[in-house]
């Protein structure tokens, strides 16, 4: 039954705070994915997968995967669904599409992650409060707990358990945010000095501005194929090689096992490596675009999909090693602290950037060298779910 | 734009619109609302407590109607202590949910170690600057003024201070 997958290309809209509608993200992903491969039209597609968090809450529209269906005129003939897992809505879209293309019930498929974050300055509050919903409301939204002060407490317990620097957290958010100024579509274009996330404005502590991924319009749309019609179509595909997933049964912050670890991205990658015939993910990983939401994601992530031992994340970033010429490059893109993160169209953005890296079409200054192994991850609500899928040259 | 604009017919929509009960913070906290009405009730009462599954024996925070380790419901309340300790704490300056925004800034939000549980809470009276992971706290139940007429409580915690009534 199980038939390969890849993905085929795709584009993004302009991402940042933009004069836009959700509707008119939505078109401006949909045509940036079509005309990045000319081959394939909306009359090609038989399923479609929006992913889309809070548009109910953002836009005011629900319902909306027919809804860009009728934006972008497609006609869909098998499937159709809208994705909501929080921060990791955009690739939950792939990992269905991926799902049903292998098991043969559809040959082609759009999928589309799009978000409408900024509201207006008067209205930022609403949209921060949505976003606190994602956890247990009753007994931690109430206690005016949101994202930043979340991580700022994995941060504390990383330092304090690890020894992890207030400049190692510094370095990544540097990093990514300097690589996103070779990003064209991404919302932040300055390069970024360690001393300037320090002198940023203090948001959660121990978390400074820098720390913080923006709030983010934007969309990003991939075509997803099967091997045979993907060969039709284009030279370089990047083939699905392996997609994991887990969620621990807590979602409320009593029933989070440590503050410094997450053992389901562990598990999530240890599934996919396995799918994707990886052993050591360091020496067989070129390219990865994992979920830095706040600098201290990423030097958790290193250690929980197997870069770096468990408390050497911070070590691993001081010595370069996810430096774009490093031993892994570590969100070329620029991540979501650089690129930002339009919630449901991250995960499709992380999946264009190693299909891109592949194909040798990205900015020559953020190229990592012929690279033919990526991955992206993602974290959701608690940071209780994980999501991992590792993209390759060639289908295993 | 030019005078010779067409009249066009008005239409409004209201200037003010109530805000939903929905979107405050705190949920109702009366049998009329919740099936976990009764940990409202002990809080209400002074008593910070939670359910234990009387089948296997299991504890769980927030309180539950089933048991999520064996799925039975047969429940009681139990009380948690009120002294615990810091496991981790920030203080927030930005990115503020609503209600949040105008007032109450800078705040300090933490996880509280209990013993049989740890729990998010805010810690009023004290700084972030003053706080160290391991400091003593205890229990400060407030209570929940608008935007409804219901009788609200809800738990906070505070530094334990440490020189007590005793004169030091």
């Amino acid at each position: 039954m199980v038939r390969n997958v890849a993905i085929v290309g795709g584009g993004h809209s302009d991402w940042g705070e933009r004069a836009a509608t959700w509707k008119d993200l939505a078109q401006e992903g949909g045509k940036a994915a079509f005309d990045a491969v000319p081959e394939v039209g909306p009359e090609d597609i038989e399923g479609l997968f929006v992913g889309a968090v809070q548009p109910e809450r953002f836009a005011n529209q629900t319902h909306v995967a027919p809804l860009v269906a009728e934006l972008l005129g497609i006609e869909v003939t098998e499937m159709i669904a809208r994705t909501e897992l929080a921060c990791a809505s955009g690739q939950a879209a792939l990992r269905y599409a991926w799902l049903a293309i292998a098991a043969g019930q559809l040959d082609v498929a759009l999928v589309l992650g799009v978000e409408k974050m900024n509201l207006g300055r008067k209205y930022m509050p609403e949209m921060q409060a949505s976003m606190a919903n994602v956890l247990d409301r009753e007994f931690d939204g109430a206690n005016g707990l949101a994202a930043p002060p979340f991580f700022a407490w994995y941060a504390q317990r990383h330092m304090h358990e690890y020894g992890t620097t207030r400049e190692q957290l510094s370095q990544v958010a540097a990093k990514n945010k300097t690589n996103a100024s070779k990003t064209d579509f991404a919302q932040f274009q300055s390069s970024c000095a360690i001393e300037d996330v320090e002198e940023s404005p203090e948001i959660a502590a121990p978390l400074h501005l820098f720390d913080c991924s923006g709030i983010t319009d934007g969309a990003a749309g991939a075509i997803l194929m099967s091997e045979e019609k993907a060969r039709e179509v284009t030279d370089t595909p990047a083939f699905i090689t392996g997609s994991g997933q887990s969620s621990m049964a807590g979602n409320s912050i009593n029933n989070l096992p440590s503050l410094s670890t997450w053992p389901q991205a562990r598990k999530a990658s240890q599934n996919a490596y396995e799918q994707a015939g990886i052993e050591d993910p360091l020496a067989d990983i070129d390219v990865a675009e994992v979920h830095d939401c706040f600098s201290i994601s990423e030097i958790i992530e290193y250690e929980e999909l197997g870069f770096a031992e468990r408390g050497e994340g911070g070590q691993f970033i001081e010595d370069g090693r996810s430096h774009i010429d490093g031993d892994v490059a570590v969100n070329p893109r620029g991540g979501l602290l650089g690129c930002g993160h339009p919630l449901g169209a991250t995960g499709i953005s992380q999946a264009l950037e190693i299909t891109h890296q592949f194909q040798g079409t990205v900015s020559s200054d953020r190229q990592v060298d012929d690279p033919t192994t990526g991955l992206i991850h993602n974290l959701s609500g608690s940071a209780s779910v994980h999501s991992v899928m590792v993209l390759d040259r060639d289908p295993q | 734009m030019s005078d010779d604009t067409p009249d066009r017919k008005r239409v409004s929509v209201p200037e003010e619109i109530e805000l939903p009960r929905l979107l405050d913070f705190y949920e109702l906290q009366t049998d009329d609302h919740t099936r976990i009405h009764e940990f409202y009730e002990n809080l209400r009462d002074g008593q910070l407590t939670t359910t234990r599954c009387q089948d296997c024996e299991e504890i769980h925070y927030p309180p539950r109607i089933v048991c999520p380790e064996c799925m039975g419901d047969n429940l009681a309340y139990v009380d948690l202590p009120h002294e615990g300790e810091l496991f981790a704490f920030s203080e927030v300056r930005g990115g503020l949910p609503i209600g949040l925004a105008e007032h109450d800034v800078p705040y300090v939000v933490a996880v509280v170690d209990l013993g049989p549980v740890r729990l998010s809470a805010r810690v009023d009276g004290a700084a972030y600057d003053d706080l160290e992971i391991g400091d003593p706290v205890e229990l400060n139940i407030v209570e929940i003024d608008g935007p409804t007429e219901e009788e609200r409580v809800f738990y906070r915690f505070e530094p334990v201070n440490e020189n007590g009534g005793d004169s030091e």
